[in-house]
């Protein structure tokens, strides 16, 4: 053991050379560990997790009358062992309540509760259970737990980046779902890992909701933390960044599914389970073609992983809506067009292009040749009439200026040049555009900027002149920065125009006017209204040129009716203040049914269907893995081939032959079938993990202590034949969950008091054995949403997009009461793993890092300070308050009655009630103005702070 | 827990016992093996996870307070006289340079400032640092520390968390989770932002990771309430809102009944007492208006210079006096990041702080709090002696400066020394993971055994396997 601690030691800090940044990150990456005194040795083979898993016997006990169900037995013998025996069953009251926040997250009803009370049918018991376990909030309360143990966020993570995952919902909508429909869970994990390669999901085939369904369990491996759209260090950082995913999926996955802790394989084999170093590597190799970290130009950051999938019909009709739509704005703007044509104020034409003869080609005008310059702009230059990006085309009688966001300046230039400074004081000259749309294509982000030029001439700064080449760089949020005789060293800033920010579906342009002392004023124009943020420029830096368009770092975007015109002063035809004035308010007027087109067609782009995140292989075929010596990437040893663990392999794991047009490898279902496959070490470990997850939320404590850990460093089981017994249960149920929580809720174990016993509590204080339910506190959600069950306010709207929280200016983090969708379950509020809800937060909902395989369960007094003064908490006894208050003809005391049997789940004992009463007496005495009402809310608010409230017996 | 985690410690108290001279006696052992079984265990939901806990061993400080300098301070013009730049000044470094923006390294840059003895140790400083001079027999200056990265964010994190990777806990997480609180109704842990804004990498300096988040820092709001739901709602009068824990008292105490043995009951029914204390205790803490004229002076609450940087601290010694055990001060931003205009923005940075951090020292002293807590005047890294640019300094990580007081670290002593240039530290060298044990040791808190269970492993702040870090006895008083 010595030895190969001195040999790991060495391994992880001695990496020369010292000065490579590599070395460096990978020395203070590598989480390699410690020190075992125990070395790996033939035990490891006999660990009780790793085995097969073997029908067990029941126990024989002395108690037979107090059996339930088998797992009774296995209970009943280890208390019977310390002369301990179970609880009394516990009254109907409670069970009701127990068993609502066990299977469903939420209190009963009112209406529940006397109706279960009055229930003398033997069958009571089993028709509330049923009913429960059909409810769909079933699913919210043990999809919750899944998506907990699965790392589940709405946010992608890498510090305090931590962008959006805006799809990520329609993956946790998937696995409610599932818990609802009792998907078995074999196939429930062969979904999460393979989807698309079950589904044999090809883009060239039409697209079933089944194919979806698939396709959205995989973002189940996209839960880890994924930094790589916004990661732009050196490339060493970059391989970092992208092999923490891949490190995380696996990490994932290893424990949530099969209880193993991986991580540390990476760098060398596993101290405290069988597992060698090549081994992660193999496993590595099954995900690798997802994640291929180490090949640059394969890889796709997580905002970009986003894929069209909606059925042909969904499409079809989106489309089709989407025609129409496009057609009302034509014709609207055609209108407008037409209008303004004949009512503005008139002005000498020096350029116009409307894009919109029939056989146009845009070289006619245009250029990616600057006037004056003698070399092509840019590199690589733009592709005049071509679709080749950076390229720019008519197309639907529009221009489209297409970028694929590569750095570096290129334009497109009138080749007619244009005179920028009018000779007179008072005359001026402009240039305006309709912006059509700011993106080409529906899928891609909107422009980050829309720019363009004026008195382009120079762009290479080949001549002798200086000044030109002034770009707008309009900003969608506001303003349009100026720049002079840009690019280059010599290029000025002077300053920005304007206060808008450019939308789709207007008209933007610049006016520059002679305003004497070889002075012009620039104004920005908005839908032809200057606006009143102007620069000022001299003649220098304004030379004869062309006007054209900037491509440069996504700047996508389609205009037409490019039109240049200047306006004598001295002539009759200038148009006066007053007439101006008139033309833009008419103007303004004239287009309030574009603009109200525009709205509906951009809300109808936004809703566009089958927009996915999932995962796919992004390499076709697998590159060849290598294990990596001391985990360095940069330095491969041999390569390795997908494999399951050695330790748990009974049998083959066996590539599936896909169809030819499918672009998968096969290795993600090749080990989904072999961890699923029955009868095998791989099955026997997937079911005890799963079925000690399930036990631990049924009782608080798991089987195993350990959830995420079932190795050798792990806990040992409590009640290991037991966990063995559901485990066979669970597989010859066929891996239905819903038959697990049967075997579990209908045991008398479940079924006992919480009540105290001291006896009993003298021999096993920490109640190990199950002498009584233990009383637990509401995880974070059923502290909030029973809440709002109790107030009536509940909004029980299932799935969609997460409901977005905000943080107040005191750093609260909160959904805004008036927000559609601030009553919905806890589960839907947006769970951004560095803004999580802070109700929710403090009550130990977790700000997910990894995943979170079981939640601490805090008792701190910022809780009691939220209890008792989160605007929250005092807005849920408000409505609770009225809701008691709104059922008329209720006397007082029925009301106090109400109101516990509303919190509590029970009547109030008579030294309850009489405090409630006493107290709403004495509380009214305080309040001048709806002393009453006051009271109640006064009342509520402390039910809700109680803990005969927070806690479940 | 395993058979692995007992042998595991059996092993170590072994050994431990065996390499300490003198041995601690039966009474220090059965200490051991109660803070052994908690360190090892996750926090149960039955205990206040806050409640005060012993140390590993005897040790004087008890709380911490750390003076973060944002941005990596240039130990060349502050802690560090390089008189060989003044000699070499404009020819290359006679090597390799590691900066973070290489393409932009000149020649070597002497310091401007003038460097004295100060007190009887003769601790040499700069003359921007008159003040902290005044306090110079009362300090550790380390000038041999170092770090693995010229990152801002993955130095920062290394100094705060002991890794460069999110993830990890914070050590003010770590010593809060060591040792608890002692005093209830006011956070253990406690961050005074600048009110000016977060410091770069914001809340993750003060992160508790994969610690539970109970343990991680509260920064306390400059404007408005200090804490989140410190007031009572308004529509509430106070004598009401007793009626109402009147109420809960009543209701709770029937409920307990049934659970007599419930600690974590009993905890949640006296957390509404504390709640209610809190609600005065956070305000009061905070609030300087009591604290004499001399006092405010000597912090530099009178200067509009040094008034804003004087208030943190006083607030900082205010919260330890009455039992906060980490108190973090930091900086808006990275002002002390000067690629640029290195010697101006020097004199500025210190002339905001220069005097509120040594008055931080004086007024404990003066107090008699400086034997149990630890004051850490601290950067993420240093600066190179070559110029960025025509007057600018760019990151170091094989070199910086920084100085520790109170708690049992030496008093006047520096401590290791860089080469003639300043660029590398060559003797003594102290990385952040030692830095880290030595101050885990210095509250009674041995590194290894300092533990939580966390993706199927014992972790600790320091990893040693991975950083070998170790304690640097020669910090410390008993080892003079």
């Amino acid at each position: 053991m010595q030895i190969w601690k001195a040999r790991i030691g060495r391994a992880c800090r001695n990496v020369p050379p010292v000065d490579s940044r590599m070395a460096r990150l990978f020395v203070v990456f590598c989480l390699s560990i410690i020190v075992s005194p125990r070395g790996l040795s033939g035990e490891e083979a006999e660990h009780w997790a790793f085995g097969p898993i073997k029908q067990v016997e029941l126990p024989a006990v002395r108690q037979l009358d107090l059996l339930q169900t088998p797992v009774d037995s296995f209970v009943l013998r280890s208390l019977e062992a310390q002369g301990l025996s179970f609880g009394e069953r516990a009254d109907r009251r409670t069970l009701l309540r127990r068993l609502s926040f066990d299977l469903l997250g939420l209190p009963p009803t009112s209406e529940e509760i006397i109706a279960f009370v009055a229930d003398d049918s033997p069958d009571a018991y089993a028709r509330v259970v049923e009913r429960m376990l059909s409810s769909p909030k079933y699913g919210e309360r043990w999809g919750k737990m899944w998506l907990d143990a699965a790392g589940y966020a709405d946010s992608n993570g890498y510090f305090n980046a931590d962008t959006d995952r805006p799809y990520a919902y329609k993956y946790r909508d998937y696995v409610i779902r599932a818990f609802n429909n009792d998907k078995l869970y074999d196939q429930f994990l062969r979904e999460q890992l393979a989807g698309d390669e079950l589904a044999a999901y090809s883009p060239k085939r039409s697209v079933t909701p089944k194919t979806v369904e698939l396709l959205t369990a995989t973002h189940f491996l996209r839960n880890a933390q994924d930094g790589t759209s916004e990661s732009d260090g050196n490339p060493d950082e970059v391989t970092v960044d992208r092999a923490t995913v891949l490190e995380g999926t696996l990490q994932i996955t290893m424990n949530t599914l099969l209880g193993i802790t991986i991580q540390c394989v990476r760098c060398h084999e596993h101290k405290f389970e069988p597992i060698e170093h090549a081994e992660y590597y193999q496993l590595q190799s099954i995900f690798y073609p997802v994640f291929p970290f180490l090949h640059r130009d394969a890889w796709v950051g997580p905002v970009q992983r986003v894929d069209q999938v909606a059925t042909d019909s969904e499409m079809a009709a989106w489309e089709s809506e989407l025609r129409q739509l496009s057609d009302e704005i034509a014709a609207r703007r055609e209108e407008f067009v037409e209008w303004t044509k004949a009512n503005r104020p008139p002005s000498v034409i020096r350029f116009q292009d409307n894009f919109d003869s029939a056989e146009a080609t845009l070289a006619e005008n245009w250029s990616n040749q600057a006037p004056g310059d003698d070399a092509p702009g840019g590199k690589p230059p733009v592709n005049v009439d071509s679709v080749s990006a950076p390229g720019a085309t008519i197309h639907n009688d529009a221009l489209e200026v297409r970028e694929v966001g590569t750095k570096g300046n290129r334009w497109l230039s009138t080749k007619a040049v244009i005179d920028w400074t009018p000779d007179k004081s008072g005359e001026s000259v402009q240039v305006t555009f309709d912006l059509i749309s700011d993106k080409v294509s529906v899928d891609e982000p909107p422009a980050a900027r829309i720019g363009y030029y004026i008195a382009l001439h120079d762009f290479d700064d080949s001549s002798s002149t200086t000044g030109g080449n002034i770009l707008f760089d309009g900003n969608p949020a506001g303003s349009a920065g100026v720049h002079i005789d840009y690019p280059g060293d010599d290029s000025t800033t002077a300053g920005s125009i304007g206060t808008s920010g450019y939308k789709a579906g207007h008209n933007y342009g610049v006016r520059i006017t002679n305003v004497g002392s070889d002075e012009f004023r620039v104004e920005h124009l908005v839908d032809w209204a200057p606006e009143t943020q102007v620069v000022t420029l001299s003649a220098a830096d304004l030379p004869d040129g062309g006007f054209g368009f900037e491509y440069c770092c996504g700047r996508s975007f389609v205009v037409d009716n490019i039109l240049v015109e200047s306006f004598p002063s001295s002539d009759d035809s200038q148009p006066s203040d007053e007439a101006v004035t008139a033309f833009l308010a008419a103007s303004a007027e004239q287009r309030k049914a574009l603009d109200a087109a525009v709205v509906v067609r951009n809300a109808h782009l936004a809703s566009k269907p089958g927009q996915l995140a999932w995962v796919r292989d992004l390499m076709t075929p697998a590159p060849d893995i290598h294990r990596l010596e001391r985990g360095s990437y940069s330095d491969p040893a041999e390569t390795v081939k997908p494999a399951g663990l050695a330790v748990l392999s009974d049998g083959g794991f066996e590539l599936p032959v896909l169809p030819d047009d499918v672009q998968s490898s096969g290795r993600r279902l090749a080990f989904a079938n072999w961890l699923t496959q029955p009868d095998s070490r791989s099955a026997a470990l997937l079911a005890r993990v799963m079925v000690n997850r399930i036990w631990q939320h049924h009782f608080g404590r798991g089987l195993v202590a350990t959830p995420d850990n079932f190795g050798q460093s792990g806990a040992e089981p409590s009640h290991p034949e037991l966990l063995d017994y559901l485990a066979v249960e669970f597989v010859r149920s066929g891996w239905s969950v819903k038959s697990l929580h049967r075997s579990i809720v209908y045991s008398a174990a479940f079924q006992q008091s919480s009540e105290h016993r001291e006896a009993a509590s003298q021999a096993d204080p920490n109640n190990r054995l199950l002498w009584c339910f233990p009383l637990r506190r509401l995880a974070a959600e059923a502290v909030r949403d029973a809440m709002l069950a109790a107030s009536g306010e509940l909004d029980d709207r299932l799935f969609g997009p997460y409901v977005p929280t905000t943080t107040l200016q005191d750093g609260n983090v909160v959904v805004d009461d008036g927000d559609d969708g601030a009553r919905r379950r806890g589960i839907y509020l947006q769970q951004r793993r560095t803004k999580m809800n802070s109700l929710l937060s403090l009550f130990d909902a977790p700000e997910m890092v990894s995943t979170c395989g079981q939640r601490n369960t805090s008792t701190v007094p910022l809780q009691s300070l939220a209890l008792l003064n989160s605007s929250f908490v005092r807005k849920r006894s408000e409505a609770l308050a009225r809701r008691v208050a709104g059922e008329a003809s209720i006397a007082a005391e029925a009301r106090v009655k109400r109101v516990f049997r509303l919190t509590f789940g029970r009547e109030p004992e008579a030294a309850e009630k009489r405090a409630a009463v006493d107290f709403l007496q004495k509380q009214r005495a305080y309040y001048d103005t709806d002393s009453e009402q006051k009271a109640m809310i006064d009342l509520c608010q402390m039910l809700f702070a109680s803990n005969a409230f927070l806690y479940v017996e | 827990m395993t058979q692995t985690t007992h042998n595991r410690f059996a092993l170590n108290r072994r050994s431990f016992l065996t390499t300490t001279a003198g041995g601690l006696g039966l009474l220090a052992l059965e200490h051991f093996a109660q803070s052994e079984a908690r360190a090892a265990t996750p926090v149960e939901s039955t205990v206040n996870p806050l409640s005060p806990r012993r140390p590993h061993h005897l040790a004087q400080a008890k709380s911490v307070i750390l003076l973060f300098q944002n941005g990596g301070p240039s130990q060349i013009d502050l802690f560090d006289p390089k008189p060989e730049l003044l000699e070499q000044e404009g020819k290359p470094y006679p090597g390799k340079v590691e900066a973070h923006f290489d393409k932009q390294v000149r020649n070597l840059l002497a310091s401007p400032f003038k460097f004295a003895k100060h007190g009887e140790s003769g601790m040499v400083l700069s003359e921007l640092l008159p003040h902290t001079g005044s306090v110079a027999d009362d300090i550790t200056l380390v000038r041999s520390m170092t770090t693995a990265s010229v990152d801002h964010e993955q130095a920062l994190r290394l100094i705060h968390t002991g890794s460069a990777f999110a993830g990890k806990a914070s050590y003010g997480s770590w010593v809060v989770y060591g040792l608890g609180s002692e005093r209830e109704e006011l956070p253990a842990f406690v961050v005074l932002t600048d009110p000016a804004g977060l410091p770069i990498d914001g809340t993750k300096n003060w992160t508790s990771g994969f610690l539970p988040a109970v343990y991680q820092g509260t920064q306390f709001r400059s404007a408005g309430s200090p804490v989140l739901n410190l007031s009572t709602p308004g529509e509430v009068p106070d004598a009401a809102r007793r009626n109402q824990l009147d109420l809960l008292q009543q209701l709770n105490s029937a409920h307990l009944e049934r659970y007599p043995n419930s600690s974590e009951l009993k905890a949640r029914i006296s957390n509404y007492e504390l709640a209610a204390r809190m609600q005065t205790a956070v305000p009061r803490a905070l609030d300087i208006s009591s604290e004499t004229a001399q006092t405010r002076q000597l912090y530099g609450l009178d200067n509009p210079t040094t008034a804003d940087y004087g208030k943190r601290c006083l607030m900082a010694r205010r919260l330890v006096e009455q039992g906060v055990r980490f108190v973090s001060v930091y900086l808006q931003s990275q002002p002390w990041d000067t690629h640029s205009k290195n010697a101006d923005s020097l004199r500025g940075l210190c002339g905001r702080t220069d005097q509120p951090s040594a008055a931080l020292v004086q007024d404990l002293k003066r107090r008699g709090l400086l034997d149990s807590t630890i004051v850490m005047w601290a950067g993420e890294f240093g600066r190179l002696p070559v110029s960025q640019g025509p007057d600018g300094r760019d990151h170091n990580r094989h070199a910086f400066s920084l100085w520790l007081a109170g708690g049992g670290f030496r008093r006047g002593y520096v401590h290791g020394a860089t080469d003639d240039f300043g660029y590398k530290s060559v003797e003594d060298v102290v990385n952040v993971h030692d830095l880290h044990a030595t101050l885990l040791h210095a509250l009674g808190l041995d590194h290894e055994r300092l533990t939580f269970p966390h993706e199927g492993r014992d972790d600790t702040l320091t990893d040693t396997v991975v950083t070998n870090a170790q304690v640097v006895p020669a910090l410390l008083d008993s080892h003079s």
